[in-house]
């Protein structure tokens, strides 16, 4: 998938990849490309400054552990913030994602029950 | 090949060694883990891969660089009401130094020092309403993922408003600085010398460290929109 495509939803694809648990960069990049179905195929350097970035706004945690191979690793984990902003963006994404589907079917969204 | 790869990402972070440290901490762990995951057997092979993969280390560390920015503008934000808490603590410990002592002033200087008491005042007042809608502007703002020329331009307010600030909170010190020397003009006992000229000192250091912090920030916005060519 283009690279430019994905940089507008890399927040919610990093948020979601940590929502299975705690991880290092490496596992939070095995994650996506797992979920993905190798879709998204990144730099893998992006990942990084979105990790610090969104550690800066509250929606990620960090601590510093030593791997079993004897190197410092950070671990990042989603704070209760970043949960709350993952489950915003889902419902987002999943409204656009009907609108969208709608339109290219040729029909409009599925109207949702009053 | 790793080492050489993470001593230009280090290099390109240079800006902030702190990041650039942590960063290269976690990249390097990144690599490694790449490498021994990788099927071929051929370490040197595995190696450009994982670098390959990685990215160009000038373009990570643009990404970071915004981050850092960010960091950066808001640790000002929070010094300019930090210093502006300090003067005011300072000032008010100088005049109840004067109430406790009972200081007399020479009275032919009084015209003086109402006219330069008038300056410090409202130019102090004027350093906290724009230092406070300084931190506010840059507080609400979310990090942005690139140094998009909005966000430039924010900086730029920004750095106006810390600019404004700091401007009327050194023309403040230097009234107080002016009063605290019309106070002591002809004092003789070193004691009572000894807190103004002490709280002065303080409010000194505190305009000087903001000074300093708006000039930091100033050569990081430079090099980020060098980084990034802005």
């Amino acid at each position: 998938m283009e690279g430019e495509m994905l940089k507008g939803h890399l927040d919610m694809i990093v948020l979601a990849a940590l929502s299975a648990g705690p991880a290092h960069g490496y596992a939070v990049i095995e994650e996506i490309r797992r979920k993905s179905g190798q879709a998204f195929d990144l730099p893998e350097g992006t990942i990084y400054p979105v990790l610090h970035r969104l550690e800066q706004a509250g929606l990620l945690s960090s601590r510093w552990m030593t791997a079993e191979s004897g190197r410092r690793r950070r671990v990042y984990a989603l704070t209760r913030r970043g949960d709350r902003a993952l489950a915003e963006r889902r419902a987002v994404w999943q409204q656009f994602s009907d609108a969208i589907g709608g339109l290219l079917a040729g029909s409009g969204p599925p109207r949702r029950p009053a | 090949m790793i080492s050489h790869y993470l001593d230009s990402l280090s290099g390109a972070l240079s800006f902030d060694r702190s990041l650039a440290r942590c960063v290269r901490q976690e990249v390097e762990d990144h690599l490694h883990e790449a490498v021994a995951a990788d099927p071929s057997g051929d370490r040197v092979g595995a190696e450009r891969r994982a670098i390959s993969n990685f990215g160009d280390p000038y373009a990570i560390a643009a990404q970071f660089a915004v981050i850092s920015l960010a960091k950066q503008t808001r640790r000002v934000g929070a010094a300019v009401i930090l210093v502006i808490a300090g003067v005011f603590i300072a000032m008010r410990a100088r005049v109840a130094w004067y109430a406790v002592t009972q200081w007399v002033m020479c009275e032919d200087l009084e015209a003086v020092r109402g006219i330069v008491g008038l300056i410090d005042r409202y130019s102090f007042w004027l350093s906290v309403i724009i230092g406070v809608g300084s931190f506010a502007y840059i507080s609400v703002g979310r990090i942005p993922q690139s140094f998009y020329p909005a966000y430039y331009r924010q900086l730029r307010c920004f750095f106006l408003l810390c600019t404004a600030a700091t401007g009327a909170l050194v023309i403040s010190v230097t009234s107080d600085a002016a009063l605290t020397a019309l106070e002591l003009f002809g004092t003789k006992l070193p004691t009572e010398f000894l807190v103004p000229v002490f709280s002065m000192a303080i409010e000194i250091i505190c305009a000087g460290v903001l000074v300093f912090q708006i000039r930091s920030m100033t050569q990081q916005t430079a090099a980020t929109a060098a980084l990034l060519k802005v």
